[in-house]
């Protein structure tokens, strides 16, 4: 039975019209995802509307592949200009922007790509046979246990600073802090609002990212000497990873790609936590930690291969339950009962046939990713040739652009310029800029849990303890912060100790 | 030569005269007005995709063939819509080519709760309403209650210990949940959620007791028997789901929910509010539009013009009673 639909999704997948689809979406994907500012959700959204008077099954699939299109697009602004074309590839700038800093662009573009289809392609086969299993997954995330996940987010904020832990800390507290702007999720109370109603829901994180990473970037590219930038502006090297470096990023790509799963099935987070999961995780594993940060292919292709395989996670209650896995499956869904077709379990079932041909589509498109991230990378790479007399006012321009285009507000450009700055000064004291990002995505998650938790647990903080799934995250967390510590290497050093003098 | 030229002048006079009359007698039979001659915005206070935007896309298709001209949807999406009102209210031509999607209760919630919020539905002229998506009590498969009996007593026994969800601060669920609390006496642990979804997830997994939220959000979970539906807060039972009885069979008269539709900025002129209001009554005769809008759960209430700003009017009323009398646990 699910093999038949499996294969009779295959052969709608194949046909012309469907393959169009998925070129086209991919390759919109690819556009709107490099554009800082346009991101996926708000590009499926506005496409929606034109696959109305398509068939459901090749409408949906190029919705899909859009989004799998927009989470790599968004790596190819994050290396070349320093700025995240998405917020699913706030993490790909850590590493990806040093390694083109060095001269090696073409390296950065071939591991991101060869990340994100290894990514595409394990979450659309774990979408395609173990989605029932992982469905129910999604149910068990309440706000007891989002309130872990978001405890567990914020010990990134850790591994993310380099130089001065304390400015790192420093940085992420900030984001936190600005988190709790805008009305008070639980009694409606305005805080921090100033009588505007532009801050009523918060600062846009996206807005801050933006205003963060880029106009920092584009004031450091005036700044800095032409003649410097042209000694390093030669790129030689092979897009394609060797047989060395697959070894080095296989097995990372992998468990990244689990991570992106799993974040991709909780509800409420999506491409921006799974990328800081996954980066964090591939530095704790690693035997190069100090390279992070400086151009490590391992923290660029765990950032990468996590947030496409929170697309085949997203996807996964949405299409068993009708929980929306990530705000871009929400509208996915929208365009799903604009068909007639109601997401839930009768998905797998009585529509199984548009249902297999999705998930054919977006492993298609993983592919179509591939193939088309090489040719328009190729010519992408072009942008480390102009001059930064150019370059710079145009990464401003798209600044502009970006944060205007996500509430259509003018006040979004002046809180951009206002983060711009305020980026530019944290770079002159060394101060890491991520942490802060990294704060203002979790902040609100925390937020709302932890004061939801209190309601469900009578008040009580046991709560956190008595859920099994909480208190297992709460642990790792703990742990997490303990490794950072004197504490920890002082037992490290005992054991080995120890077992020495086993050995002796 | 001379002559056959003052022939042709003459004639020219004549076609341009029988011309002009014919104008003016199209002209009378459409009240003087030519609407619409370019196309029309709609101020959207929500997210592309979301459940305003929905609306649009529903109603645009059938409203364009009737009128028309095209719809161009402008998303200012920010402060649960009142940044869109706001400029619908404060800033807007009311010439009928700028109209508004406007949500109840956030519509009339949104000013009754903060003062920094300062549109009010006096400074707009409601077109017509659409959808009312009526709310309904469920809880998760495994849950422990049967009726809504089992629920209420539950809560009897156990006051401020159940934990009830709704979709946020302020939304449908909110003041439903306030005024089943005020018609039974009885007390709730109230816990908001960002949204319907949410909500109903925290009910099927059993994080939380009970949900109120509405009929066309969760009717496909129910179908799919993930949740199980107590009660409906409407007038009569509902076809959908015949055998859920009305709260007000109970004896507690709660009527409910979350209802979507169009506005103007006050004082647009009396015609063209006319064709407007005729175009959603032609709608909503349309079968095609019927079932577009079944398909996506959306139950149709087209109420048009003065019954459209009566129903508001007396929403207003009732929220502002509500919220008087619990804001002072919920502001500081």
């Amino acid at each position: 039975m699910i093999l038949e639909n499996i294969l009779i999704g295959l052969n709608n997948a194949v046909s012309l019209a469907s393959l169009i689809a998925i070129v086209i979406g991919t390759s919109l994907g690819l556009f709107v995802g490099a554009m800082p500012g346009l991101s996926a959700t708000m590009a499926i959204a506005l496409l929606l509307p034109i696959t109305f008077g398509m068939d459901p099954a090749t409408g949906i699939s190029m919705l899909a592949s859009l989004y799998m299109g927009a989470m790599y697009g968004g790596s190819i602004a994050a290396i070349l200009i320093k700025t995240p074309g998405t917020p699913a590839a706030a993490a790909t700038v850590m590493d990806g922007y040093p390694l083109n800093e060095q001269g090696k662009a073409g390296k950065a573009f071939g591991i991101s790509l060869f990340a994100s289809l290894i990514g595409g392609v394990l979450s659309s086969i774990a979408l395609m046979t173990i989605a029932p299993l992982l469905g129910n997954l999604a149910l068990q995330f309440g706000p007891v246990e989002l309130f872990a996940v978001a405890v567990l987010g914020i010990t990134i904020i850790g591994s993310l600073s380099q130089g001065s832990t304390l400015l790192g800390l420093l940085s992420g507290a900030i984001g936190l802090l600005l988190a709790l702007v805008g009305m008070d999720p639980i009694t409606g109370t305005p805080r921090f609002t100033f009588g505007s109603i532009y801050l009523f829901s918060g600062i846009p994180y996206t807005v801050a990212l933006i205003g963060l990473f880029s106009i920092p970037q584009a004031i450091r590219l005036i700044e800095r000497d032409e003649k410097v930038k042209k000694a390093i502006n030669s790129f030689t090297d092979k897009m394609l990873p060797t047989l060395d470096e697959l070894k080095l990023i296989i097995p990372n790509t992998i468990r990244s790609s689990i991570i992106g799963i799993v974040t991709g099935i909780i509800p409420g987070t999506g491409g921006d936590t799974a990328c800081w999961f996954a980066y964090n995780e591939a530095k704790r594993f690693s035997k190069n930690k100090d390279k992070f940060g400086k151009g490590s292919i391992e923290g660029l292709s765990a950032a990468e291969s996590a947030n496409n395989a929170v697309v085949g996670g997203a996807l996964i209650p949405t299409l068993t339950l009708g929980i929306p896995g990530s705000s871009a499956t929400a509208i996915i869904m929208g365009g799903l009962m604009v068909h007639g077709i109601m997401p839930g379990p009768t998905l797998m079932t009585e529509h199984a046939g548009i249902t297999y041909t999705l998930i054919w589509a977006l492993l298609f498109s993983s592919i179509a990713m591939f193939g088309l991230g090489l040719i328009f990378t190729r010519l992408a790479i072009n942008v480390t040739k102009i001059s930064n007399k150019i370059l710079a006012p145009v990464i401003i321009i798209l600044c502009v652009i970006g944060s205007f285009a996500i509430n259509n507000s003018i006040f979004d450009v002046y809180l951009m310029f206002a983060f711009g700055i305020l980026g530019y000064f944290m770079n002159k004291i060394n101060m890491p800029t991520a942490p802060m990002v990294v704060g203002m995505i979790l902040g609100q998650m925390l937020d709302t849990s932890l004061h939801q938790s209190l309601l469900i647990g009578q008040g009580s903080w046991m709560v956190f303890i008595k859920n099994p799934i909480s208190a297992v995250l709460l642990a790792i967390a703990l742990i997490s912060v303990l490794q950072s510590t004197p504490l920890f290497s002082f037992i490290k050093k005992k054991i080995k100790s120890n077992k020495k003098e086993a050995v002796n | 030569m001379f002559k056959r030229n003052r022939f042709f002048v003459l004639l020219s006079v004549i076609m341009i005269l029988s011309v002009l009359l014919a104008g003016c007698g199209s002209k009378e039979t459409a009240k003087e007005v030519k609407y619409p001659e370019k196309p029309i915005n709609v101020l959207q206070g929500f997210k592309p995709g979301g459940g305003s935007d929905t609306l649009a896309q529903l109603t645009q298709p059938y409203l364009e063939k009737i009128l028309g001209q095209t719809f161009v949807n402008q998303y200012m999406p920010g402060a649960t819509g009142a940044i869109a009102w706001t400029e619908l209210c404060k800033k807007s031509k009311n010439d009928g080519y700028t109209l508004s999607i406007t949500n109840t209760p956030m519509l009339m919630t949104n000013y009754i709760m903060n003062d920094e919020i300062t549109y009010s539905i006096d400074e707009l002229d409601p077109i017509a309403n659409v959808v009312t998506d009526p709310g309904v009590i469920v809880v998760g498969k495994d849950s422990k209650y049967e009726t809504v009996q089992d629920f209420l007593d539950d809560v009897k026994a156990n006051p401020g210990q159940i934990t009830v969800g709704n979709s946020g601060v302020g939304g449908d669920d909110f003041f439903t949940t306030l005024m089943v609390e005020r018609e039974t006496g009885l007390k709730f642990k109230m816990v908001p959620f960002d949204g319907d979804g949410p909500s109903w997830q925290a009910a099927a997994g059993n994080k939380i007791d009970v949900s109120f939220n509405n009929l066309g959000i969760t009717y496909p979970q129910i179908e799919a028997g993930n949740l199980r539906i107590l009660a409906i807060f409407s007038e009569e039972r509902n076809d959908m789901v015949p055998d859920t009885p009305t709260f007000k069979e109970l004896g507690y008269n709660v009527v409910a929910g979350s209802s979507r539709g169009y506005s103007a900025p006050k004082g647009i002129p009396d015609e063209i509010k006319e064709i407007l209001c005729q175009a959603f009554e032609e709608m909503a005769e349309n079968p095609d539009f019927v079932k577009a809008a079944n398909d996506r759960a959306l139950p149709v209430d087209i109420k048009v013009g003065d019954e459209y700003a009566k129903y508001l009017k007396e929403q207003e009323e009732a929220f502002t009673e509500i919220w008087n009398e619990v804001k002072d646990q919920y502001k500081n």
